[in-house]
């Protein structure tokens, strides 16, 4: 078998990190935090020319088709690039639900006949509740949020009908909301029963997807560190020539170097179906935040007092990795299903049919 | 309408090149590839002309060897129609102009629109010789194109010193793009996709009945002299004393 991404897939990589790399610099990043929405219609529309947000539906919508693995050195770059976008709520975890809703007919095809082709076309972003996270990402910018309603129905309502409240967030590229709304008969899509399997999957790509930029993130405060420890000279020589320095970087190199064939397995898992695939994504969202974590750890070391001043572009990187590894999940968590998996196998006992998601973080 | 664009394998801008150990070229090992930005300026623009006109077909051809066709993929991911790969070993810029003219004698293209320069050697030579060899009008360093009377002729904005140049001729005719033409798109997925499936045309240059010699012998390639380090003045009269006296800049 062969591991080894295609060329299409690489070259797919190199066109995102191409795009981000002139679009998504870290002025713009700043550009967009003192902004109202903190969001960018050109860089998402940008996205969508290359056929990313339209990446995992399919043609009928407007999509292209394809699988989680065509997609994964994608997200490592939107991380890379600390891109502000909701490409995981989007694209990984709503319009996929939506999709696979919309396979019974009914309310919920109409819905994603309507939105699904917007979504792909770059013209719409999504944003999803989830008992996993407190708060709903980017309720302000999405057009068409999927919401839940107390008894567990999935809802589908537009931005107008909902009135958001803003919550604070240590990352100033995140957008997090609470919504009061009036479920009703018009926009439900899925009763409680049939709601959660589909949240069940939505969080596994969601976290999936975080799993991925967190590679990107904490290559980025790698690459950071690096770079710093090159030009910054202490007893006339660069710091980074100094064992203390540059074996702490080399550890949290290895981290990113062993999550990243976990979060790969993760993507192939889900593109295949696996039956262990949530598994797998568990141990790529564990293994990729703790590599994340120990590389923003470890760069602001490198950094030393100057990586606390806002003028830095380190701290961007660093708030985006804590703040992901509280999403979808975290490692704690992560690490709780597998032992969970782990010890009912050695039990020989049946696991667990579903996640239990109330407290996740 | 038929345009020919060119597309050369050249070191990406952002990697470090290193003189190789016996000075004669770079070291080529673990250097990223791409298409001469120039180049994809050029493409580029055929594709802004095709999807004007609807009918125009784009043919992108590289000369070099086989792993020029990573480059040809990205022009026909771009939205290029076809490609052609022309094998060669190493060839400078006078036969590379040979071997253009040749497949423009096959392809019989309206319009050839390459990058004014490669990034690796800075020649600057390959657009004039083509036009010369072929006899058609050329305009080089362009930075704003026209197409009129259907597509028989062009109207050209060059960018020379201290101003602009505009420039009207008939077609078929050659065109060096600047770095202000336009701003290339990226290749996106659908068009990856699509690009496994146009077809590249292979041709050795031996096949071509020309003479592929070199026409000039590179003796040495050195590296760019190491900067000096910079200093720290005590006060702005001893910084301006230095500007007029040392660096000569004030």
């Amino acid at each position: 078998m062969d591991f080894h991404f295609n060329e299409e897939q690489l070259m797919f990589r190199d066109s995102v990190r191409a795009l981000l790399e002139r679009d998504c610099t870290a002025d713009v990043l700043r550009e967009l935090w003192a902004g109202e929405s903190g969001r960018s219609d050109g860089l998402w529309s940008g996205l969508a020319e290359l056929g990313l947000t339209g990446l995992l539906l399919a043609e009928e919508h407007g999509g292209l088709g394809m699988a989680e693995v065509d997609l994964v050195l994608a997200l490592e770059e939107s991380g890379r690039a600390c891109l502000p976008e909701p490409l995981v709520e989007t694209v990984l975890a709503a319009a996929p639900l939506l999709e696979t809703l919309a396979a019974g007919g009914g309310t919920p095809a109409s819905v994603a006949d309507k939105w699904l082709p917007l979504v792909a076309a770059g013209e719409a972003r999504l944003a999803i509740e989830h008992p996993a996270n407190p708060c709903v990402a980017d309720a302000h910018v999405a057009e068409l949020l999927l919401l839940l309603a107390d008894d567990g129905s999935l809802h589908a309502v537009a931005r107008a009908q909902v009135e958001l409240t803003r919550q604070p967030c240590n990352d100033a590229a995140r957008r997090l909301f609470t919504v009061d709304w009036k479920p009703g008969d018009d926009s439900l899509l899925a009763k409680a029963a049939g709601a959660t399997r589909l949240l069940d999957a939505a969080f596994d790509r969601a976290a999936f997807g975080c799993a991925a930029q967190q590679l990107g993130i904490g290559q980025k405060l790698i690459d950071l560190a690096v770079d710093y420890a090159g030009q910054r000279e202490q007893f006339g020589r660069a710091i980074g020539s100094f064992q203390a320095v540059k074996h702490h970087l080399a550890t949290a190199q290895v981290a990113v170097e062993f999550a990243r064939p976990v979060v790969y397995r993760a993507a192939c898992s889900l593109a295949t179906g696996h039956t262990d695939a949530g598994l797998h994504v568990s141990q790529a969202k564990a293994m990729a935040d703790e590599a994340a974590l120990l590389a923003a750890r470890t760069s602001l070391q490198v950094h030393g007092g100057i990586g606390y001043t806002w003028e830095v572009d380190l701290h961007a990187w660093m708030k985006r990795a804590w703040a992901l590894e509280m999403t979808w999940g975290g490692s704690a968590w992560h690490r709780g299903r597998l032992a969970d998996a782990v010890l009912a196998d050695i039990d020989n006992k049946p696991r667990e049919g579903q996640l239990q998601l109330q407290g996740v973080n | 309408m038929k345009i020919l664009v060119t597309a050369k394998r050249v070191p990406d801008p952002e990697t470090t090149i290193k003189v190789n150990a016996d000075g004669t070229g770079i070291e080529e090992a673990g250097i990223k590839w791409v298409v001469n930005p120039f180049d994809e300026i050029a493409i580029e623009e055929a594709l802004r002309i095709k999807e004007a006109q609807g009918e125009a077909e784009v043919v992108i051809v590289s000369v070099g060897s086989a792993d020029c066709q990573e480059q040809l993929r990205t022009g026909l991911a771009m939205g290029a129609d076809r490609a052609i790969l022309v094998s060669a070993d190493n060839p400078d810029p006078t036969a590379v102009s040979r071997i253009l003219e040749k497949i423009v004698e096959q392809e019989s293209p309206d319009l050839v629109i390459m990058g004014k320069q490669a990034i690796d050697d800075d020649s600057n030579e390959v657009g004039q010789m083509l036009a010369q060899r072929l006899g058609w009008p050329q305009a080089t360093f362009i930075s704003e194109l026209e197409l009129a009377g259907g597509g028989g002729s062009a109207t050209c904005v060059r960018e020379i010193d201290g101003g602009l140049e505009t420039l009207s001729f008939p077609l078929p005719a050659v065109i060096t793009a600047d770095l202000r033409l336009n701003e290339p798109r990226y290749a996106s997925l659908p068009g990856i996709m699509k690009a496994r499936k146009k077809p590249m045309e292979e041709i050795d240059a031996s096949s071509l009945g020309i003479e592929l010699g070199r026409s000039v012998t590179i003796v040495s390639v050195q590296p760019p002299p190491e900067r000096a380090a910079g200093r720290v003045v005590e006060s702005v009269d001893e910084l301006i004393a230095a500007l007029q006296g040392e660096a000569k800049v004030l």
